[in-house]
């Protein structure tokens, strides 16, 4: 019986993947976008049926464990972009060197002014990368990997509805700071926002993200003497 | 008429084989880093890995590339049995809850103002470079 409803678990997780992006595809709406709608619906199905979280992961931990394969995937698009980053080497690194310290101390020092728990403020300090190197670095600094992941996705949310107003409010000139905006501050949504505004600003976006990924991951050790 | 589904078939076929392919680079990286490199993560040295054989022409960019795609357009579905871990955490419904999306909020607009404004500057700083080096040629 358990490991049918795990298996149901993994399906509803498949369908409702699916069925979200489908929709958001088509029509586009904030609210079908898959990273909102599709851990809203689980978790909401999860709590109204009383599935023990354990239930849950015992099949899923598959999707989960993919994760690794697609982190060592992140080597091809840097391997394809390496006459862009040659390019704009000086302002890209400027971009990541200045974006993961300030968006690690900010998160660590609010969450400390609002008075967060210590596994909190841990677990907020690598929300603004993407997922598998934000995961890797909260399990090498003793935060939960889970909290971190669910910070992550809330940030690619903020970030996809802040990321337009603050690039009208800011006097940008050049495409690369208005990619490095969107991927510096909102991993993989940034990303796929910035795509929308233009190639350019999608590479740049998807370069911001990777490199601050793998520079967050080699910072850990920092982090975890700060927090 | 027959040819059509054969190629997407094959398509499929091949983009599931560089999934098992990445998958077997993570499996030995995350076997090395345990053994040899505790503190580089296995993905962060499976990504190194394969962008050394990629430099070095060890490994065709063909035999990785569809599937390397897929990896990434689909992440978004690998990470939801995390995000659902929260259910694990009732107390971080109501006021704490709150002001954790306060701290993301914030920290995610600074964030976009420093960075944002940085790389500008870099970039006008890339252009006076390039601008130098180009009169310095000429003269």
């Amino acid at each position: 019986m358990e490991n049918l409803l795990a298996f149901g678990c993994l399906l509803l997780t498949l369908v409702l993947y699916w069925l979200a992006k489908k929709l958001y595809r088509r029509t586009g709406n904030w609210w079908s976008a898959p990273l909102l709608a599709v851990p809203l619906l689980v978790i909401g199905a999860v709590v109204v049926g009383h599935i023990p979280y354990h239930t849950y992961f015992q099949d899923t931990h598959w999707l989960s464990w993919l994760l690794g394969p697609a982190t060592v995937a992140f080597a091809i698009p840097i391997y394809e972009q390496r006459q862009v980053i040659r390019k704009h080497a000086l302002s890209l690194s400027c971009g990541v060197l200045v974006a993961m310290p300030v968006a690690v101390l900010s998160s660590v020092w609010l969450a400390r002014a609002f008075g967060l728990s210590e596994l909190l403020q841990k677990s907020l300090a690598p929300r603004s990368i993407s997922t598998p190197f934000a995961m890797a670095t909260a399990s090498s600094i003793g935060a939960s990997p889970d909290l971190t992941a669910v910070f992550v996705v809330i940030t690619g949310v903020a970030g996809m509805l802040l990321g337009e107003l603050m690039l009208m409010l800011l006097p940008l000139r050049s495409r690369l700071a208005k990619g490095a905006l969107l991927g510096a501050a909102a991993h993989g949504a940034g990303t796929a926002k910035a795509n929308e505004l233009g190639a350019e600003e999608g590479v740049v976006a998807s370069l911001t993200m990777m490199l601050g990924g793998i520079a967050t991951v080699f910072a850990a050790p920092l982090i975890a003497w700060f927090v | 008429m027959k040819n059509l589904p054969n190629i997407a078939v094959k398509q499929s076929l091949s983009t599931l084989l560089q999934v098992v392919l990445l998958s077997l680079v993570w499996l030995l990286a995350s076997r090395l880093s345990h053994s040899f490199l505790p503190a580089v993560p296995a993905g962060v040295l499976g990504m190194f890995l394969v962008l050394a054989a990629l430099a070095l022409g060890w490994l065709p960019l063909a035999w990785c590339k569809s599937g390397a795609r897929w990896l990434l357009a689909e992440m978004l579905l690998f990470f939801i049995p995390a995000t659902v871990a929260v259910v694990q955490y009732p107390q971080l419904m109501g006021s704490i809850g709150l002001r954790i999306v306060l701290v993301i909020l914030l920290s995610t607009v600074l964030v976009m103002t420093v960075t944002s404004l940085v790389v500008d500057a870099g970039y006008k700083f890339e252009i006076l470079l390039k601008r130098r080096k180009r009169q310095h040629g000429v003269s």
